[in-house]
């Protein structure tokens, strides 16, 4: 039997947050945003991390299937990638000319991502995705946006709902929102409003919360990259979240299509701050034509973890590895789950699993049994994707599903 | 942006629907209607119509205007918010013989409204008032939110999200309401439901106070624990986005 974890640093820490910073933690690792049911059973803030674990304030160990919601994806404190920012950190980060650093990076990713003549550097997804909105608005002269409901693109207001606050119903009028998967209905609004519409914007598949995650059917993609070519519209894959999960030369890779632009951060230089916009040729004048810039975004440190994050995930083939870890890991849970006579649900991609507990459609067993999972130190999150890394061992695998088992018991009595 | 036509809603079903909770939490306000048998119907042009029933003390609401017995006609949103308002002066198209509940019975009770509603931190240290005017917010924002995700054009972008089934909102374990949803219309559940979809629970009636009065955030309240969310989380957080509009059109 696990020990249940105390949290008193945690919760200490986050009442002196409160009156220092708006919700103690804001966005999606904040207990609100971040489904924490009850936050009683959440660790609030962490001390330290190490290859696929986390301990928190309070000295509690967590095997960790958040990855810091996504960086995480060779695990920790890398020696390798750590050593290359190290280096790089010795002669010089921020500086007013840029390092070399940034065309090695550029030509890896050209290397390794089958749709990209060019790359782009800036901080955050956000930054890459409203840039790749931008570049085609620059490149067609047209407003209108396609996006897939339950999508998730970042915080700007362009990203945002006519609801949200602080959003003018300018901001998003040109957006128009269709169903995952119903290419006729894409059809029938290229039909609708032809010649108006600049980009699709899409994640490879749907990661949406609160319902389990929706792979591609077959051939959507290829159709709407074939729509989108007949009416010079232009194909944005986000691949924040997945890129480099599924196929290190991107997710449109993996399913076959081309996109014209191609979103990256997240695992692109295990979790050192850097993103990356992708393209084809024929966009890279219109990319050139724009004033898009930030103060940190040409910092050489990154650009030297990206490449070392890179060189390394090519070398191991993290996509395969990490799909092997998710799949072994999926098996165990859900046969625990089975055991105890539950209905666990895991979709999407193994490496990128999303968990539902199928047997109550209100969610709050599912809620009961995360909980317990992560009082006793597996860091799951109750209605997000998780990720994996590939520093997990077949012990952390095989202690999940014990920890799992213990979590499935409690919320039996 | 307030929507006139929203907020006639607001104040026929919110506002002045809440007589009924009014008549039977305030000993004063049911007096004035214990011998009462009358029924005030409300038709507003492009906007909402429901009659308001006095019985004996019991007042009630009820879509339509078919089976009043005093009507009142108002040719625009804006008119009828301006009775509310008390800009605008009603005239009946139906039943001059009970003109005399309306200008006394009526007034009187409307009159006992904002006491409860727009409290002074005078009354509010009386703790029975403290608790029948939370009591009666609590009703009273409960169907803004409805009325605000059936009419309103930001608000309905909210509903379109929300799946079916009931959210609770509570007050501890024995104050609560239920906000109804299907097919992204909300009706508002006067009571607490026994089964529900999703909740929100405020840990005492005092945060539900401070939280109405807009003086703590409902985010960081339920990282301090002083807010419970369960269940399908997506119904509360489109709710919650169109319950930061209800501050808009009530303020």
């Amino acid at each position: 039997m696990h020990k249940i974890n105390d949290y008193s640093k945690s919760r200490e820490y986050f009442e002196r947050a409160s009156k220092v910073i708006p919700s103690g933690i804001y966005g999606h690792q904040g207990p609100a945003e971040g489904c924490y049911i009850p936050v009683e059973a959440f660790p609030f803030f962490s001390e330290k991390a190490q290859g696929t674990y986390f301990w928190d304030v309070d000295g509690n160990k967590f095997i960790d299937y958040m990855c810091a919601y996504g960086p995480n994806i060779l695990g920790y404190n890398d020696s390798d990638v750590d050593a290359a920012a190290a280096a790089q950190r010795k002669i010089g980060d921020c500086i007013t000319a840029p390092s070399t650093k940034m065309i090695e990076f550029a030509e890896l990713l050209v290397d390794t991502v089958a749709t990209a003549d060019w790359s782009f550097f800036a901080k955050n997804g956000n930054d890459v995705t409203t840039m790749a909105v931008m570049a085609s608005r620059a490149y067609t002269h047209r407003k209108k946006i396609i996006f897939f409901k339950g999508y998730y693109h970042g915080v700007s207001p362009w990203t945002q709902k006519i609801d949200y606050a602080g959003i003018i119903e300018e901001d998003v009028c040109n957006n128009i929102y269709l169903q995952w998967n119903d290419f006729d209905a894409i059809q029938a609004t290229f039909d609708k409003y032809k010649g108006e519409i600049a980009a699709v914007i899409g994640q490879p598949y749907m990661h949406g919360n609160f319902k389990d995650n929706t792979l591609p059917e077959k051939d959507f993609w290829q159709k709407v990259r074939k729509l989108c070519t007949d009416n010079d519209t232009i194909l944005i894959i986000d691949d924040v979240r997945a890129g480099f999960r599924l196929d290190i030369a991107g997710s449109d890779h993996y399913f076959g299509f081309e996109a014209d632009l191609i979103c990256f951060c997240k695992a692109l230089a295990n979790g050192y701050n850097v993103s990356a916009l992708c393209g084809k040729n024929f966009l890279k004048n219109a990319v050139s034509s724009m004033s898009y810039t930030g103060s940190y975004w040409l910092s050489a440190v990154p650009f030297a973890a990206g490449i070392a994050c890179i060189t390394k995930m090519r070398e191991q083939n993290i996509p395969k590895l990490l799909n092997e870890k998710g799949t072994k890991l999926k098996e165990g849970l859900i046969n625990t789950a089975k055991k105890h006579g539950y209905d666990l649900h895991v979709s999407g991609a193994a490496s990128l699993f999303y968990l539902r507990l199928a047997d109550d459609p209100t969610l709050m067993l599912h809620q009961k049994w995360i909980a317990e999972c992560v009082k006793r130190g597996v860091f799951f999150t109750s209605h997000h994707n998780h990720f994996v890394n590939a520093a997990l061992s077949d012990e952390d695998i095989a202690e999940t599903i014990e920890i799992a088992d213990e979590a499935f018991t409690e919320i039996k009595k | 942006m307030k929507d006139s036509r929203t907020l006639a809603f607001i104040n026929l079903y919110a506002i002045l629907g809440n007589l009924s909770r009014l008549c039977e939490l305030v000993p004063e306000a049911r007096k004035l209607i214990e011998n009462e048998n009358v029924s005030l119907g409300i038709q507003v042009k492009n906007g909402p119509a429901a009659t308001l029933c006095f019985n004996n003390g019991v007042c009630t609401i009820e879509d339509g205007v078919d089976n009043c017995n005093i009507k009142l006609p108002f040719s625009s949103p804006e008119k009828f918010n301006g009775m509310i308002d008390g800009t605008v002066k009603p005239f009946p198209s139906k039943g001059f013989t009970k003109i005399g509940f309306l200008l006394n019975t009526f007034t009187k009770l409307t009159d006992i409204l904002p006491k409860y509603l727009k409290a002074s931190e005078e009354d509010l240290k009386n703790e029975e008032f403290f608790k029948t005017s939370t009591i009666l917010m609590l009703h009273v924002i409960a169907e803004a939110i409805a009325q605000i995700g059936n009419e309103d054009k930001v608000g309905k972008a909210s509903a379109s999200y929300i799946d079916d089934g009931i959210a609770k909102l509570g007050i501890g374990d024995e104050l609560g309401v239920g906000i109804e949803v299907k097919d992204h219309r909300l009706k508002v559940i006067h009571t607490m439901p026994d089964k529900y979809l999703s909740y929100m629970r405020f840990n005492d009636i005092s945060l539900a106070r401070d939280l109405f009065d807009g003086k703590v955030n409902a985010v960081a309240a339920v990282g301090l624990g002083q807010v419970r969310i369960g269940g399908m989380i997506s119904q509360i957080d489109n709710i919650n986005r169109i319950l930061d509009r209800v501050a808009l059109y009530l303020a």
